[in-house]
């Protein structure tokens, strides 16, 4: 027993006992549940697994806070309709648009923010952090730091690129599908059920290894299979609005198929695809994280997440976290898209539960 | 329920059309290649003597539809030709991995579904306490992180800082006894187990909570049945059919994300195989491999249906 085991569980029975006492039922069950747990971790782990449970909660509450901070400030920032829907927001989900925007602004100035180029080889293979560089060198001895940065732009930039193409296509064939039906709608869900009876990672392997692998590629094959996903769901949505008077109306106007499409059928089914297109954003990114991981993606020196996991996994075996960053960097952005589709369902649909 | 069998039988038959225009699909992309696959295999530098001899080989002078349909006729019976690269059986080569593969992720599967739908319906009976909340974001997190993330997460705690289990799973099935298998294929296992238990628990959350929400379910409250009385005998009943769709799914999720797991964890199964074929272009690997996940996801898919059919009586008798 020291003083920080001590004071640990002193510092968590007594807020519990606090919560208990103003009877704010949900704080209490949470740090109650979390004393019990960590009695259990305690002897188990000893003095390290708690420690470990302490950083994770400070790291937690420092989330929190930001998440609470960033909402303040994006509430007095924004204006009319923004700022009322935001001050409703979750946490999580100011949490996933401050985590975006980093994101964001590290892609956009990556040559201002990174202190290197991203094939610049500065020092030795596995250079240790020093006070040049953040996080230490990789195999080729470039700095670490400025290839997260650079990779921020490589990835996300390609990712982004391929959902904005496979959104397109999808999008328009399936208000195209909707609106015309007959003929093309059903050899479009024919061939949209073959795609989709593949999973997408073998077919994404299976056009690789013909196609070879460049960006260009990748892009292409990524749009190819992602496309649709989106073209059901476009479908589904637009078939909803096509059987309404006012479709009939413009029809009976003698409107044309781009008329309907682009001023009566968009604008009324806006909120479930932009909804969808951050789901497909996180399982196309995710793709091509893993492609690269495979190394059969985005392809060297390009600063790429994916990659740099695969090119430093050695160092694992030697108990260094640096590996962990790019992965870490990937799953902190797929979490952060997640959070705000999550709240923009919610708020699009009204879906209780 | 001749009925039922020919619901069935039509849904099989659905699945084996799909199955078949996918192997065109599998076997016509190969033809897209710029040249052909001797060219491709031999390179820029290769005399037209050593092109002529490999066509020879490979039986590339004959129509595209012939060699389609002696693959096919071969796939059937097993046969899936010959490595480009190695020159073995493309059967022999993938038969033990396959099976490893299987092993993993029933595995996984074994561990990960009944720990999946137990904490499901507990959330989903807690829902919108503090519980669920967090419960909601660890899932959240958990399928958003990359396979690999997970795997050197847990190889990093589990393996590197606290060497409890070995961080490779480069196992010979041969060589070792049963325990020391489960033991050594824990992390990979775990691994896969955290992705879908993550899946299966939102997901049976959901379709408990819409279960719950129907208005029998709040007629059974409202007379005083007791709550557990409730679950069981009003609830449960209609739950399986959504619950089963789940588990299918996930297995289907189990056996194709199981690729990233193999490379992460050295594990020597079909996922593997399937990354190296790819990045040496041994086409007949890579076609072979890639029907047999096609093959599993359909069947699995299947089974989700034909389950949710003979559960659900309104779609055993359709009007």
């Amino acid at each position: 027993m020291n003083y920080f085991v001590i004071g640990y569980y002193a510092l968590l029975i007594g807020a519990s006992c606090l919560a208990a006492y103003y009877s704010v039922r949900s704080a209490f069950l949470l740090l109650f549940s979390l004393t019990l747990v960590s009695f259990i971790v305690g002897i188990v782990g000893g003095e390290s697994a708690l420690w470990t449970i302490t950083i994770c909660a400070g790291i937690l509450a420092l989330c929190i806070g930001t998440a609470y901070a960033f909402r303040e400030f994006l509430v007095i920032v924004l204006w009319g309709e923004g700022s009322k829907a935001i001050k409703t927001a979750p946490l999580t989900a100011t949490f996933g648009l401050f985590v975006i925007m980093t994101y964001a602004i590290a892609g956009i100035f990556a040559p201002i923010i990174a202190p290197y180029g991203e094939a610049e080889v500065i020092a030795g293979a596995f250079a240790p952090a020093d006070e040049n560089m953040l996080l230490g060198a990789d195999q080729l001895g470039r700095d670490l730091f400025s290839r997260l940065v650079f990779g921020a732009r490589n990835t996300v930039g390609i990712a982004l690129l391929a959902t904005t193409f496979a959104f397109v296509l999808g999008a328009l064939a399936g208000l195209i599908a909707a609106t015309l039906g007959g003929f093309f709608d059903n050899l479009m869900s024919r061939v949209v059920d073959v795609i989709m009876s593949v999973p997408s990672l073998i077919f994404a392997l299976l056009l690789l290894s013909i196609m070879g692998t460049n960006a260009f590629v990748l892009i292409f094959i990524i749009a190819i299979i992602y496309a649709p996903r989106v073209f059901r769901l476009t479908r589904a949505v637009a078939g909803n609005v096509v059987v309404m008077d006012y479709i009939e109306a413009a029809r009976l106007r003698g409107e044309g198929l781009w008329y309907l499409i682009r001023r009566e059928i968009l604008p009324n089914s806006t909120a479930p695809l932009i909804a969808e297109f951050g789901l497909e954003f996180c399982f196309v990114f995710l793709l091509v994280a893993g492609l690269s991981f495979l190394g059969l993606g985005i392809q060297p020196p390009t600063a790429d997440w994916g990659s740099m996991v695969r090119e430093n996994a050695t160092l694992i075996s030697f108990g260094e976290i640096t590996p962990l960053f790019p992965a870490g960097a990937i799953a902190l952005l797929t979490v952060a898209v997640n959070f705000v589709v999550d709240w923009m369902l919610f708020r699009s649909s009204g879906l209780k539960g | 329920m001749s009925d039922v069998l020919s619901i069935v039988l039509k849904r099989l038959g659905l699945g084996l059309i799909t199955l078949l225009v996918i192997s065109i699909l599998i076997f016509f992309a190969v033809e897209l290649l710029p040249g052909d696959i001797a060219q491709a295999v031999l390179g820029q530098g290769a005399t037209e003597e050593n092109l002529k001899a490999l066509r020879e080989q490979l039986g590339l002078n004959q129509p595209a539809i012939f060699r389609y349909l002696e693959w096919l006729g071969g796939a059937v019976q097993g046969d899936f030709g010959v490595s480009l690269i190695s020159g073995r059986s493309v059967a022999e080569t993938i038969g033990p991995r396959f099976a490893a593969t299987l092993f993993l992720a029933s595995y996984a599967a074994v561990i990960a579904v009944p720990i999946a739908i137990l904490l499901g319906i507990i959330v989903a009976l807690l829902r919108d306490s503090i519980f669920d909340r967090v419960a909601n974001v660890l899932t959240l997190t958990s399928i958003s992180s990359p396979e690999f993330f997970l795997g050197y997460v847990l190889i990093l705690y589990l393996a590197v800082k606290n060497p409890w289990f070995p961080a490779l799973a480069n196992v010979n099935f041969q060589d070792i006894g049963t325990v020391e298998l489960y033991y050594r294929t824990f992390l990979p296992a775990l691994t896969m187990v955290l992705v879908v238990v993550a899946h299966m628990m939102r997901m049976t959350r959901a379709s408990i909570i819409n279960l719950l929400a129907s208005p029998y379910i709040e007629m059974a409250r409202l007379k005083g049945t007791p709550a557990w009385k409730v679950i069981v005998k009003h609830a449960l009943p209609n739950a399986w059919a959504p619950i089963i769709n789940v588990v299918a799914l996930n297995l289907a999720y189990l056996i194709t994300g199981v690729v990233l797991v193999e490379v992460v964890f050295v594990y020597p199964g079909i996922g593997q195989l399937l990354v190296d074929s790819v990045t040496k272009r041994d086409f007949p690997v890579v076609q072979a491999c890639c029907l047999i996940f096609a093959a599993t996801f359909i069947l699995l898919n299947l089974a989700a249906d034909v389950g949710a059919i003979l559960t659900n009586p309104r779609l055993r008798h359709p009007k």
